[in-house]
């Protein structure tokens, strides 16, 4: 699926007669991140983000918007997971709860 | 306090208008346009909703929404014209929601300032309601008119059929609302829209003829007959 | 709203056994409850049974806005009709989220859109049942959704991802469907005698479509094992039926509503209600086109759908045009 706005032309591809995929993230109040919440078909950026509105905010989900085209987003690949990720579990000096504090001490 | 036929126009209006913008529901150009279009078409019941009980708890003795809604005679609605122009296709729903909500955001915003607090309130909210419509029906308008060959003589086909109507709007009085204000700003709107949808816009339409006002209560007529057939079956009936 | 998984089955039963190495690693995280997303290696059979169960979701969710949505404008009050309204239009959505979690798999909205429309992909036969009174409505809701939501429930934890984030939004967003349509036959039951009837005659026509919707009885459903050992299918065809007509009957009852079927009665040894025979001679007959609404539900779609085509190559004409403008000269670009 293409950013590129589709060709109404070019019948010959159904997926061509799609409006490109974009992926919504949606603030679901101020002072949060913005979080994937899914993805819709609309013409356009600009259209997307009032799509996106109508679609994904119908019971106050959210204040803010943003929507990204689907293939503009580059992703780790899933064969690299375990070299990638896994390194990181032997890191356990990293974490608060390695390390023992004398009772006397107190909270630190 | 608004007089009753004031809040009749508008209560009315919205109710006709959004029952038409109902009708695409599960039919719309395409899955998140008809979740969209649904969205204008809850704020515009809605909207009737708020007013139509204004109205009835101010009636003595009180009556209901429903009551007004389903048991007044055809002739007894106050909607302006406009409201009630058939869908047709997309390019005059659209062209219908743009006209409507250009007149309706002045009118709300007007209304948010007015002494009948129970409008204002209602107003405040509209206000918000309608600008998303206006919106909303501004991008399709300009996709229209700038779009294919084929869309644009959908757009100019609209145009023909409904921009006669909107002679009526120079005819509305709100008590409290400036009528030149609202015009210029439904002008504003409007030109706006058709000028980046490089669309030739029309000169003012005169105030409605007698044909055309018969046609109107003609749609009327006919939409009313499909909204209130079932609660007509049963009178005295809750829902 | 939704349907039974119509089909849960292997597109191609010999392709789904496990042969090579990377499928049994497939299965054990399977077994180990671990989520499969969109990048991952899959069965290829995993992935063609996914996009034909999530597509005929898809599907049912945007035919099942019709039967109901018939009813958006006779509806009886402005509370109704707004309600009705709202629902038909989360149905919408409901599609929306089940399509663009089959788009995962490497497939276009338009191809899964043209399988339905050229009758190769099926939806929920029971959206081929007519909605004759404004009862059906009630009906729809009450019985309808809660079939539904039985079925949904578990598919909130199926082994795909994109699916399973679906099904908790939807499953989140259905929570008041059911509601609304206890609440339409309730104040109908309490209502005028005719009102009652009409109540009463709607539960007559869909009692028994209802428990269809969960899908041939276990011993008939062959291909259950295989969804159940991917993760797609938690919970057999029967048993979720059991569970529905185990807390149905009691709202029936308290509504003074009948149920159609002389041989309903509570069985204490199996501490489960006994129901009599279904007729899956006619839930074949629905399943393979000839139900009473088959053909009208989908010129309606098929219509929307073609009607729509000048407004979709609008849009996307635009964009081109306002893409290009904004290519040779971003400043004159115009926000929308």
């Amino acid at each position: 699926m293409s950013a590129q706005p589709a060709n109404p032309a070019n019948l010959a591809n159904p997926a061509s007669r799609d409006w490109p995929l974009f992926e919504v993230f949606i603030r679901s109040k101020q002072g949060l991140d913005h979080k994937h919440v899914g993805s819709l078909h609309a013409s356009d950026a600009a259209h997307a983000i009032t799509l996106a509105r109508d679609v994904y905010t119908r019971r106050q989900e959210g204040v803010s918007i943003w929507v990204v085209p689907s293939n503009a987003i580059t992703a780790s690949a899933p064969e690299q997971k375990a070299e990638n990720f896994d390194p990181m579990a032997s890191k356990i000096y990293r974490h608060p709860t390695f390390y023992d504090i004398p009772a006397e001490v107190g909270h630190m | 306090m608004l007089p009753e036929s004031t809040l009749l126009t508008l209560a009315d209006t919205c109710l006709i208008s959004g029952h038409r913008l109902s009708e695409w529901c599960g039919h719309g150009p395409a899955l998140e346009e008809d979740i969209a279009l649904t969205n204008t078409a809850l704020d515009a019941i809605g909207q009737a909703r708020a007013l139509l009980q204004v109205v009835a708890a101010r009636r003595s003795p009180a009556i209901t929404e429903d009551a007004l809604a389903y048991l007044r005679e055809p002739a007894q609605f106050a909607n302006l014209a406009l409201a009630a122009a058939p869908n047709t296709d997309y390019a005059h729903t659209v062209l219908r929601s743009l006209l409507l909500a250009a007149w309706l955001v002045p009118v709300w915003d007007a209304l948010g300032h007015s002494s009948d607090h129970d409008i204002a309130a209602i107003a405040g909210n509209a206000a918000k309601e309608a600008r998303v419509q206006r919106r909303h029906a501004r991008q399709w308008w300009v996709r229209f008119g700038d779009g294919t060959a084929e869309s644009r003589r959908r757009a100019e086909a609209a145009v023909a059929a409904l921009w006669p109507l909107t002679g009526e709007l120079s005819a509305v009085r709100i008590p409290g609302v400036d009528p030149d204000a609202v015009l210029s700003a439904w002008w504003d709107a409007v030109q706006d829209a058709f000028a980046e949808a490089t669309m030739p816009l029309p000169t003012a339409a005169p105030p409605l003829s007698g044909e055309l006002a018969a046609q109107a209560a003609q749609w009327r007529h006919a939409l009313l007959g499909e909204m209130q057939s079932l609660a007509r079956q049963h009178p005295g009936a809750r829902w | 709203m939704y349907t039974q998984a119509i089909d849960v089955g292997p597109v191609d039963a010999t392709a789904s056994r496990s042969t090579t190495p990377q499928d049994d690693e497939f299965l054990k995280r399977i077994a180990r409850d671990e989520k499969i997303e969109p990048q991952d290696p899959m069965p290829e059979a995993y992935r063609k049974t996914l996009i034909r169960q999530i597509s005929q979701h898809a599907h049912s969710e945007v035919v099942g806005m019709l039967p109901e949505g018939g009813w958006i404008t006779r509806a009886p009050s402005l509370k109704r009709k707004e309600i009705l309204l709202a629902k038909v239009q989360d149905e919408g959505g409901h599609g929306l989220y089940l399509y663009s979690a089959a788009e995962t798999l490497g497939v276009s909205r338009a191809e899964l859109i043209d399988a339905l429309h050229s009758g190769k992909a099926k939806y929920s036969s029971i959206f081929n049942y007519e909605t004759a009174t404004w009862a059906d409505i009630g009906t729809i809701g009450w019985l309808v959704d809660g079939a539904a939501i039985m079925n949904q429930v578990p598919l909130c934890r199926c082994s795909y991802g994109p699916y399973a984030r679906a099904m908790i939004r939807i499953c989140k967003e259905e929570s008041f469907h059911q509601r609304q349509g206890f609440d339409i036959v309730r104040t109908l039951c309490q209502g005028t005698p005719e009102q009652k009837a009409m109540a009463q005659e709607s539960i007559n026509r869909w009692w028994w479509p209802t428990l269809m919707m969960f899908g041939p009885h276990d011993a008939d459903s062959p291909h259950t094992g295989q969804a159940t050992a991917w993760g797609i299918k938690r919970i057999t065809n029967d048993d979720l039926r059991q569970k529905f007509v185990d807390v149905t009957v009691p709202q029936a009852e308290f509504l003074g509503l009948t149920l159609p079927d002389p041989d309903l009665k509570w069985n204490a040894a199996r501490g489960h209600y006994d129901i009599g025979r279904i007729n899956w001679d006619e839930f074949r007959r629905v399943v393979n086109g000839d139900g009473p609404c088959n053909a009208e539900r989908m010129h309606d779609r098929v219509k929307a759908f073609d009607d729509g085509a000048w407004v979709r190559d609008a849009a996307a004409a635009h964009a081109a045009k306002a893409a290009a403008r904004y290519a040779t000269s971003p400043d004159t670009r115009i926000a929308a």
